[in-house]
């Protein structure tokens, strides 16, 4: 569609007053210097009314009453088309393309991309244009993509503290025990700021809202005290409505004459509620003069004629084809060819019909909105003159992949381990004729029994421990060294995956406990503590690394932050290890009391008891480690600037 | 229907477990083994290895195994050895050699059809052990033979001698495929490369290294991309590591389920092999594995082949260098990068922000 515009003077100068082509402003040319710049340009989202003289008027002029974003004056333009044949034309396409582009602006929609074939889209176009400038998903969706918006979001941030009870811990854990220098509100912006899809997410969550819903079966009579009661709300009346046309229609004919309340009430014991519903209409019914009416009237037939209204004619209608070659779905072939009654299963017409037009209101999510509508990839590819197409433009962003040996070769042996040291101090020749002696020994003896140097009587157990240096290759030591390495890795493995012993192999009768002997209380704290040690050395990395002078400071008190973690570990470490000498307190006096009882003394291995401190280290480990890694980091920073500045 | 006629008795599959192929990867980085000699001597670790081979065989009649060198510069076969017709004929015409064999490859003597003429008999030896035994001697000296003083280098080329294993594995599966299931008509080649497809009566192929010296990180690149295809084939790759430090065989047998065992104790290497690396693929199912429960997953720059604790990855490319490449741009594939406040060493921008800071005090 070409942009619209016209002649048209505005102070008494001629020029062209023309809508820009995304229609989103509008601007007046003067024709006196030729090329000249617009004096004028109106964003149309400031436009606030549009006026026009009557078209009886023989002079054509257009009022535009604009009010610039932030001020409360607003200023008037009035043009007068000079036009001496088209003025009336010119300025009734500007002022339609304009008011068109204010009621988008206004209901807050973007404008329809493809507004030229406007004339031929079907009636689905409609639905979807009309779906996708839904004010609210405009807006919303738009609000999950901004980072920013998200992380000021504090009601969404409270929101989802609340439905997540351990980000809810962490956050108030770490809250407590953030370093005094830190303000509340730069801990929650730290916080939030590695939880933005989180956020997002939680956004998303929050705006999904329930679809239509066949609400005729949902209305239910209930029976209070003898008389049957119905109770329905603003928004079911709403959505039978719009489901059904026809009720609309009825209710507009009679309502007036009969109350509302009557209406609702005739209309629930009708027969034509039970037809709506798609039940079987019986003689025992009780009839209605008023709404019995509409029972013959076809709610389908209805449709059907407004939809083909505004369709195709049946003589070019290939779709028509489809809807009516019944084997397609796989059905029966339609001998008849008459529509079948009404009368004989009501309920799946009713369903269908029903179930069609809730989905026309519901936009689908698994479409490429930007796809031709009612027409597929493969008929459009089809239906395409492949001959008058040139080659389709790479839409690739082609990767260069260099030769990455260069990178190796250019500083080999920059990198020397320790072993190369080692091997470097070794004299080649002499390696390799040491190697090839060996070698002819072991070619020589082909007897791997005693190659192999492993001897089954041998009772020397523990000699060779002592002089392992002496020790030779498959003595009874290294080999029962071997095997207790092997076990102890089994076992540990083992206690690893819990969810292995639980799932196919049918070997595990016991399950590991995953509290590694902690009670539970204290395998909370640790797993709090965890949690809030590193969010804070989170905080620390992003301080540290961020390169910003002014978060010196910061990081300053976050290093202390983490030193107090380290102590708040050990706090955890000391308290189950006092947990684990209550136990053990705990078994001796069973074995005490056992033994006055009967005499026998029971031999117990209280080292065994698990969880205590010993536990508590083994877990935390990883991030102790962690923690000392960044003070290390940190000092050997502070240590070497310190040295700079003298 | 088949139940009817009796045809059923036809189809019926074996029982038996599947036969295994095991390809052994031996590191045999002459100073390694030299700096070695004093706890395991190569002799003792080869004797070792050979009755765990035996073991291997003995399972089960069809199982097969493969031993290959990952030598300083080069990798090579140690068993079964290209037999010096073949590689003649391969070297000289490639014509004959596709006439020759199944595709056109060397044909590789393996021991049940081998002819024993070149190894002495020994009553009290089992010929097929005894076959593998003294291949593998006699390939062993002939390499070591072979090296000469210059080419020592203080590592492996793992990266070869995994690229090696694959292709025999490739070629073997096909071959066993082909003799057992050629009455399916199934193509062969498809087997190997659809791991969802797996037929009960595939060969059960796995790799072990046996890992001496260290200084793998200029290979890996090569490296990852022979574990990707392990992983792939569901090959398992275990790792028995008697001395030196790699991080990426580590990764190599957590990636591909495999087993890692560094030793402890490398004098009882018998042992290990036995207890942690017999069991084949189909028993490990019913077995917890004795491998270590920490994995290193750290990576080697590629800028400078340092394995890197903290790396910066191409969002392209996936590249990894250790530190912010110069002017942002990949040096792989030339893309440039916004790197967004991370710019600049941790520790200097530290120091900077620190002098600041202490000439505000001042």
């Amino acid at each position: 569609m070409a942009p619209s515009r016209g002649s048209a003077a505005y102070k008494k100068k001629d020029g062209t007053l023309a809508v820009s082509k995304d229609g989103q402003s509008v601007s007046w040319t003067p024709v006196a210097p030729p090329r000249s710049e617009p004096a004028l340009t109106l964003p149309v989202s400031n436009i606030t009314n549009l006026q026009q003289t009557p078209a009886t008027n023989s002079k054509v002029m257009l009022k535009i009453f604009a009010q610039a974003s932030g001020t409360s004056t607003s200023e008037t333009h009035t043009f007068t088309f000079t036009s001496p044949t088209t003025a009336r034309a010119e300025a009734d396409t500007i002022r339609d393309a304009l008011s068109k582009t204010i009621q988008i602006i206004k209901s807050g929609g973007a404008p329809p991309a493809a507004s030229g074939g406007a004339g031929g889209s079907s009636a689905a176009m409609a639905i979807a244009s009309a779906v996708s400038s839904n004010p609210r998903a405009g807006a919303d969706s738009r609000a999950w993509y901004d980072d920013e918006k998200l992380k000021k979001d504090v009601e969404l941030q409270q929101s989802i503290l609340k439905s997540n009870p351990s980000l809810s811990k962490t956050f108030m854990e770490s809250l407590r025990t953030k370093p005094e220098s830190i303000s509340s509100s730069q801990f929650t912006a730290q916080f939030w700021s590695t939880r933005v899809h989180l956020l997002r997410a939680h956004a998303i969550e929050k705006n999904q809202t329930r679809g239509a819903y066949n609400v005729l079966s949902s209305i239910k009579p209930m029976t209070v005290d003898n008389a049957t009661r119905l109770s329905i709300s603003k928004e079911q009346i709403q959505l039978i409505f719009n489901q059904h046309s026809l009720v609309k229609r009825v209710y507009d004919e009679n309502v007036p004459k009969l109350s509302e309340e009557a209406f609702w009430s005739r209309f629930f014991q009708s027969r034509l509620f039970k037809k709506l519903k798609g039940e079987r209409i019986t003689e025992a019914d009780p009839t209605d003069n008023v709404l019995d009416k509409y029972l013959q009237y076809d709610d389908d037939a209805e449709r059907a004629k407004q939809l083909m209204a505004s369709h195709v004619p049946h003589i070019i209608d290939v779709e028509g084809n489809e809807q009516n070659h019944s084997q397609r779905k796989g059905n029966q072939p339609d001998l008849t060819m008459r529509p079948s009654s009404y009368d004989r299963v009501p309920i799946i017409r009713t369903l269908n019909s029903l179930s069609e037009k809730i989905l026309s209101h519901v936009a689908p999510n698994d479409i490429d909105p930007s796809l031709p509508i009612g027409v597929d990839e493969e008929t459009f590819n089809e239906l395409a003159l492949r001959d008058l197409q040139g080659d389709a433009a790479e839409n690739r962003v082609i990767l260069n992949i260099k030769d990455q040996s260069r990178f190796f070769n250019s500083d080999k042996g920059s990198g020397v381990s320790a072993d190369a040291l080692l091997y470097a101090k070794q004299d080649p020749v002499k390696v390799l004729r040491s190697i090839l002696s060996d070698l002819a020994r072991v070619s020589s003896n082909t007897n791997l029994d005693t190659a192999i140097g492993v001897d089954d009587d041998s009772d020397s157990d523990y000699d060779d421990e002592s002089n392992l240096k002496k020790g030779h290759v498959g003595s009874k030591a290294s080999l029962s060294g071997a095997t207790a390495q092997m076990l102890s890795a089994v076992a540990q493995q083992r206690a690893q995956s819990d969810d292995l012993s639980a799932s196919s192999s049918g070997f595990s009768t016991v399950q590991s406990s995953s509290t590694s002997g902690l009670s539970a209380a204290i395998f909370d704290r640790l797993s709090l503590t965890h949690a809030t040690t590193t969010e804070f050395l989170q905080h620390f990395w992003s301080a540290f690394l961020s390169g910003d002078p002014n978060r010196a400071d910061e990081i300053g008190k976050l290093f202390e932050t983490l030193n107090r973690a380290m102590d708040r570990i050990k706090a955890v470490a000391t308290d189950a290890e006092a947990e684990r000498q209550k136990e053990i307190e705990k078994l001796k006096k069973q074995v005490q009391d056992l033994f006055e009882r009967t005499g026998k003394r029971r031999r117990m291995d209280y080292e065994s008891t698990p969880g205590g401190a010993k536990a508590v280290d083994q877990l935390l480990a990883p991030t102790v480690k962690a923690i000392e890694v960044a003070t290390k980091q940190y000092k050997k920073a502070l240590a070497q600037q310190s040295e700079e500045n003298g | 229907m088949n139940a009817v006629d009796g045809s059923d008795h036809y189809n019926k599959t074996s029982d038996e477990p599947p036969p295994s192929l095991l390809t052994i990867i031996l590191d045999t980085n002459a100073h390694a083994w030299a700096l070695l000699a004093p706890t395991l001597p190569l002799s003792a670790a080869i004797a070792n290895l050979l009755v765990f081979i035996n073991a291997h065989l003995a399972f089960n009649n069809s199982n097969k195994v493969a031993i290959i060198a990952s030598h300083t510069q080069r990798a090579e076969f140690l068993y079964p050895i290209p037999s010096e017709d073949d590689s003649r004929q391969a070297n000289g015409s490639t014509h004959n050699g596709a006439q020759n064999g199944l595709d056109g490859d060397m044909n590789m003597t393996d021991g049940n059809e081998a002819n024993y003429a070149a190894t002495a008999d020994d009553a009290n030896h089992y010929r097929p052990f005894r076959h593998i035994q003294t291949t593998l001697l006699s390939a062993m000296s002939k390499l070591y033979k072979t090296t000469s003083p210059e080419s020592l280098t203080p590592t492996t080329s793992i990266a070869g001698a995994l690229t090696l294993a694959l292709t025999y594995i490739n070629k073997q599966s096909i071959a066993f495929s082909t003799t057992t299931s050629s009455k399916t008509n199934a193509d062969p080649l498809l087997a190997p490369s659809d791991p969802n497809s797996i037929q009960p009566a595939t060969l059960n192929p796995r790799i072990l290294i046996l890992s001496v010296s260290g200084d793998l990180a200029h290979q890996y690149i090569p490296i990852m991309n022979t574990i990707f295809a392990c992983q792939r084939l569901t090959i398992p790759i275990d790792i028995c590591k008697i001395a030196g430090d790699s991080v990426f065989l580590q990764q190599a047998s957590d990636a591909t389920h495999g087993t890692y065992i560094a030793l402890t104790h490398p004098r009882g290497l018998l042992q290990y092999l036995m207890l942690g690396f017999l069991p084949d693929q189909s028993s490990r199912k019913y077995l917890v594995p004795p491998t270590a429960v920490g994995v290193d997953f750290r990576a080697a720059c590629f800028c400078h082949r340092k394995v890197v604790d903290v790396g910066f990855v191409c969002s392209i490319c996936l590249s990894i260098f250790c530190s912010p490449p110069e002017g942002a741009v990949c040096l792989t594939c030339g893309t440039y990068l916004q790197l967004g406040e991370y710019g600049g060493k941790p520790a200097v921008v530290a120091k900077r922000k620190k002098k600041r800071k202490k000439g505000a005090d001042e």
